[in-house]
């Protein structure tokens, strides 16, 4: 049996048995590389539920959409590790009950897919911590030691050049797991801390303000990448605040429900060589 | 509209001399929104005040910037001022121009552009001022004294003492602590018991005291002046309304064989015991863990012989719920337990006994009587080797800190070892000497001079034992020769640590603690006294190793500080403080994990059937102390901190 | 770069420390550049990085962020906090080509006076050396220049 008619047969079961009132999982998209999300009420709405190497979207975001798990039902949401370090997060920061949601678990490995094991967050802690152990020699993007290479004066270009093109579209904010406010800081006016007009400065702000809200928080999904109509690079400039927070404070987001947001927390001890 | 009165000092020729402040006041005058700019010798002046207040009511005013000192030296003088005039005083700002600009750079020019820069921005945050009205929070005029030892007992009666209700609360079945363990004090070698008893019956006897022993607290709410305290009165099995304490049931219980906490494991006691002959109650409580009805179903010795039938072995826990407007914690320490020294043979030689056993050796109202014995076999010790730091100041093993008070109990020991045991040979180990304090150096010096304990500077290596010597090995470094002493008793100076639940209190009660667990200041040199919870004092070795002279200077100055807070009907605080704003919050409660204070509760908002729709962030203004590090971890610029918006920062910098 | 130019440097200092040293400079007399514009916080916890990308905005050649030694926070710990969003927004503003040599952080205390004269002075001369920063300045002019269709 493939995987995809395995975790077929297993959705189909959980709906069945009303173990969950939904499971999230993905369906054909437009194209044969495409994926879209599905969401099954019913064991007969499994049947269109695809499970192969394009199942590459972080589905976590849909979780936390207005009501869903307010009745205290649970659901089951297909993830991969970064998707499961995603609804950590989510835990860690008050947006779900983690007891609420059933964990079907995969990792692509080249044309491969495979099935983890177990079903609640906790199950995968070992993997994520494996995970984290490999972090800081797991290749990294060439393109960020590119833009490390370069001088200010070039990185200042290369990003405002990448920038420019932005249309303040907020896609990136709309696919983000971890973007869930009510209100996000961009649309507050009162003051206007980020020009909202799409030129390059407000295009800058608005991205350096996204990639702080996200510092210890990403978890490297691309949901953001994926989703820019313009294809700016926003992996990089995430990806790069993770080895910082890795590097410099031993986190690795998602670690865990109950994990403390970096920010809103410290050492006394922290690094501080760049204080006069 | 706004109309900002822009005032301008000259200070005298301190302003003057190196601000334009004619210029100054021209040019402001023509900024947006500015209805007047005057420009004075001396604003803080009795004319100068008159000047700026007439001018508040003529123009009307909606905001004044007084260019002029540091806000340091006169923002409450303006502020008051406007309010003299009818303007709100939190609409009143100060444009710094002397300490940070004219008394700092000597180019007239350079001076007078960074003073209009400065004044600029100030009138553009004012012009975003909102009208701001102290904080008024009701005060519950009851201390709640948490433990019973000298810092409690002392914080207590100093409260009671000015007229204030107190509840006292201690875990144990008396009060009294660690300095009713102890047998003389130093420097004064007066007899512990005889000055802590009377403090413990004053104490009980206080008509503003209320005791409550044998309790704990089982959970805080509330915040400054309005604290919510549930407190568990554990069962006692002995009705405290009728017992009189006549210790029948006591000499009666046929279980007599239970360590002693009190003697430190030196004596031993009944199952239905009170800790000592003094206790305060006297009345006795059962130990359940060791009582043979308990265990067995079968006994109740105790019962019987009660003439008065206190004896009821149905008693259940039971919980009391009270108001308080400021608690005082002074919970203790305890002794590290040695045995992590395995190399000084602690728990493993019965003559190897910490410091603390000692004083109950030493105590006339101890196991052996105040004879100095061997644990062992009851001999009087020919010599006894003492171990300095025997934790303290140890990274590997034991603590990083030193306890501060072993030095002396050490040469304390020494000498009450010299004085009961004729011809005794005190030999002791030891780092440095620490003995500051009044008559503290003098009294080690006495110990060395007059009581001939000899002191070798250097480590123990091992103790063990050898025909029926303990050989302790050490060195002492000032003769750098290695040292062999065979000794009939080895007394270890034990660091004194956090009480092994510190940190759950510190958790149940809302303060924050040090990495071991000792209770944190809220300034260390400031605010000594001060948790960093409002209306939570410290008091006593719960906070770091301390002394009886200092637990008690700090219960007194702990109890100042709680009839500070009685003084007044209402505490009034400054209205700098967060707010948030409930329908943007997103509840990820950042802030709530990043408050210093705790004063950000998590809140549910409820539709009318009870139903939860969300959860927020909720900033309560009588804990929130304004640093403002919620408002900068909101990511969805929900929080917000009166005094220093979001939008009158934001002004500010736009205006430069 | 030419010789006369005076760079523009926002500073955001928490009020108990580094508000208070800067009084002290004052009274103490000591002489300092004019460059800096101080803004004054409760509480380094309470600077939040939009304030550095406003000055930014507002034409700053250079930041100065500074407050309480660690251990001295009036309010315990938000110092501890704003290190580490520093440190975070350093390395952010860095990897984006805002360089850090324009953003300084520092802690001075309500004793040192002489340190913030001095660092005043030697934060003035960086940003001199490191001339403007026509990079953003250029950003800013583009938000000013009429929308091209």
């Amino acid at each position: 049996m493939t995987i995809q008619e395995k975790y077929k047969a297993r959705v189909k079961e959980l709906l069945s048995t009303g173990a969950v009132k939904m499971v999230i999982g993905y369906k054909p998209g437009s194209t044969a590389e495409r994926r879209r999300p599905l969401f099954m009420r019913s064991p007969e709405e499994a049947d269109q539920l695809v499970l192969d190497t394009a199942c590459i979207a972080n589905l976590a975001g849909y979780l936390v959409a207005e009501g869903l798990l307010s009745d205290d039902k649970r659901v089951g949401i297909f993830l991969k590790p970064d998707g499961i370090r995603s609804i950590n997060i989510l835990a860690a920061e008050a947006q779900l009950n983690i007891d609420q949601i059933v964990v079907l678990g995969f990792d692509i490995d080249g044309q491969e897919v495979n099935a983890l094991e177990g079903e609640s967050a906790g199950d995968f802690s070992a993997l994520i911590e494996s995970i984290k152990d490999h972090a800081p020699e797991a290749p990294r993007n060439p393109l960020i030691e590119q833009i490390e290479q370069m001088n200010p004066i070039q990185r200042f270009d290369f990003w405002q050049t990448e920038f420019s093109r932005c249309i303040k579209c907020y896609a990136c904010r709309q696919a983000c797991p971890m973007c869930y406010c009510r209100r996000c800081i961009v649309d507050s006016n009162q003051p206007q801390w980020i020009n909202t007009s799409s030129h390059t400065l407000g295009n800058l702000e608005w991205n350096i303000i996204r990639a702080f809200h996200l510092s210890g928080r990403c978890v490297g999904c691309g949901n953001c990448d994926r989703a820019c109509p313009v294809n700016i690079p926003l992996r990089l400039i995430n990806a790069r605040m993770g080895q910082e927070v890795l590097g410099a404070f031993d986190h690795f987001a998602g670690m865990s429900e109950t994990q403390e947001p970096v920010l809103a927390s410290f050492k006394k001890d922290d690094s501080e060589t760049f204080i006069l | 509209m706004a109309k900002i009165g822009v005032f301008i000092c000259h200070c005298g020729e301190n302003i003057a001399s190196k601000v334009d402040c004619n210029k100054l006041a021209t040019s402001i005058g023509e900024h947006p929104g500015v209805a007047v700019a005057l420009d004075y010798k001396y604003f803080c002046s009795d004319p100068g005040q008159e000047r700026l207040k007439k001018a508040i009511k003529e123009n009307n005013l909606t905001g004044v910037v007084v260019a002029a000192c540091s806000p340091m030296m006169h923002e409450a003088t303006f502020r008051k001022a406007c309010a003299e005039a009818g303007l709100n005083p939190y609409l009143c700002e100060i444009a710094n121009i002397r300490e940070q600009c004219s008394w700092v750079h000597t180019d007239y020019d350079m001076a007078t552009q960074k003073a209009m820069e400065i004044t600029r921005s100030m009138v553009e945050k004012v012009k975003r001022n909102n009208k701001l009205q102290p904080i008024e929070v009701p005060v519950t005029r009851r201390a709640l004294v948490i433990g019973g030892g000298i810092a409690g007992i002392q914080a207590a009666l100093d409260i009671a003492n000015a007229g204030q209700q107190v509840v006292l609360v201690e875990r144990e079945p008396s009060l009294g602590g660690h300095m009713a363990q102890l047998s003389e004090t130093f420097p004064t070698l007066d007899c512990s018991q005889c000055i802590m008893t009377p403090r413990m019956v004053e104490a009980s006897q206080h008509p503003n005291i209320r005791l409550l022993t044998y309790a704990e607290i089982e959970s805080v709410d509330g915040y400054i002046g309005n604290f919510q305290v549930r407190i568990r009165m554990k069962a006692r099995y002995v009705d405290m309304s009728t017992c009189t304490g006549c210790g029948d049931c006591i000499t009666k219980c046929p279980t007599k064989k239970i360590s002693s906490e009190f003697d430190c494991g030196m004596g031993k006691r009944t199952a239905i015991y009170t800790p000592f002959a003094q206790s305060v109650p006297n009345i006795p409580v059962i130990d359940k863990a060791s009582c043979t009805y308990f265990k067995n179903g079968k006994c109740k010795v105790c019962m019987k012989s009660c003439e008065l039938n206190s004896i009821n072995f149905d008693m259940q826990d039971e919980f009391i719920d009270l108001d308080f407007g400021a608690i005082v914690v002074a919970t203790g320490f305890q002794v590290q337990d040695n045995s992590v020294y395995g190399e000084y043979g602690y728990g493993k030689y019965k003559d190897v006994i910490n410091g603390l056993q000692f004083e109950r050796l030493a105590s006339a109202s101890g196991p052996t009587s105040g004879k100095i014995l061997r644990p062992s076999d009851g001999k009087e010790p020919e010599n006894i080797v003492f171990i300095q730091c025997a934790g303290s100041r140890d990274c590997s093993k034991g603590v990083r800190y030193c306890s501060k008070i072993c030095c002396m109990y050490t040469a304390k020991h020494s000498m009450l070892y010299a004085h009961k045991v004729h011809g005794g040979i005190a030999q002791i180990f030891y780092m440095d000497i620490r003995a500051a304090g009044k008559g503290y150096d003098e009294f080690t010096r006495r110990a060395i001079e007059e009581d001939k304990a000899a002191y070798f500077r250097g480590r123990v290596s091992k103790v063990w034992q050898e025909n029926g010597k303990l050989m302790v090995r050490g060195v002492d470094t000032l003769l750098g020769k290695p040292v062999v002493i065979a000794a009939d008793m080895v007394v270890l100076a034990t660091a004194m640590v956090p009480q092994p639940d510190a940190k759950d209190f510190a958790k149940t009660i809302g303060i924050g603690y040090d990495e071991y667990g000792f209770f944190n200041e809220a300034h260390l040199k400031l605010r000594p006294v001060e948790s960093s919870t409002a209306g939570v004092f410290l008091a006593g070795a719960c906070q770091s190793p301390k002394d009886i002279p200092d637990s008690v200077a700090q219960a007194s100055a702990s109890a100042s500080k709680v009839l500070a807070l009685f003084s007044k009907d209402k505490l009034e605080r400054e209205p700098v403080v967060a707010s948030n704003n409930e329908t943007t919050c997103a509840g990820c409660w950042g802030c709530v994990l990043a408050c210093p204070y705790n004063a950000i509760e998590k809140k549910d908002i409820l539709d009318r059937s009870g139903k939860v729709i969300k959860r927020v962030a909720s900033v309560n203004p009588g804990l929130c102390q304004g640093c403002g590090t919620c408002v900068t971890f909101c990511r969805s610029n929900s929080l917000d901190l009166a005094g220093f918006t979001e939008k009158q920062i934001f002004a500010e910098v736009m205006a430069l | 770069m030419s010789e006369s130019f005076e760079p523009k440097i926002i500073a955001f200092v928490c009020t108990y420390c580094t508000y208070t040293g800067a009084d002290l400079a004052g009274t103490s007399r000591l002489k300092y550049a004019p460059n800096v514009r101080i803004i004054r916080l409760p509480c380094t916890g309470r600077i939040s990085p939009m304030f550095i990308l406003k000055a930014l905005q507002q034409g700053a050649d250079g930041i100065l962020v500074s407050g309480c030694h660690p251990g001295d926070c009036h309010f315990t710990h938000g110092n501890y906090h704003a290190r580490r969003r520093w440190m975070v927004f350093r390395t952010l503003l860095d990897f984006t080509g805002i360089p850090s040599e324009r953003i300084k952080f520092s802690w001075i205390s309500a004793a040192e006076g002489h340190k913030f004269a001095e660092l005043i002075n030697s934060v003035t001369d960086d940003i001199r050396k490191l001339g403007p920063f026509d990079q953003y300045k250029n950003l800013i002019r583009e938000t000013e220049a009429p929308a091209t269709l």
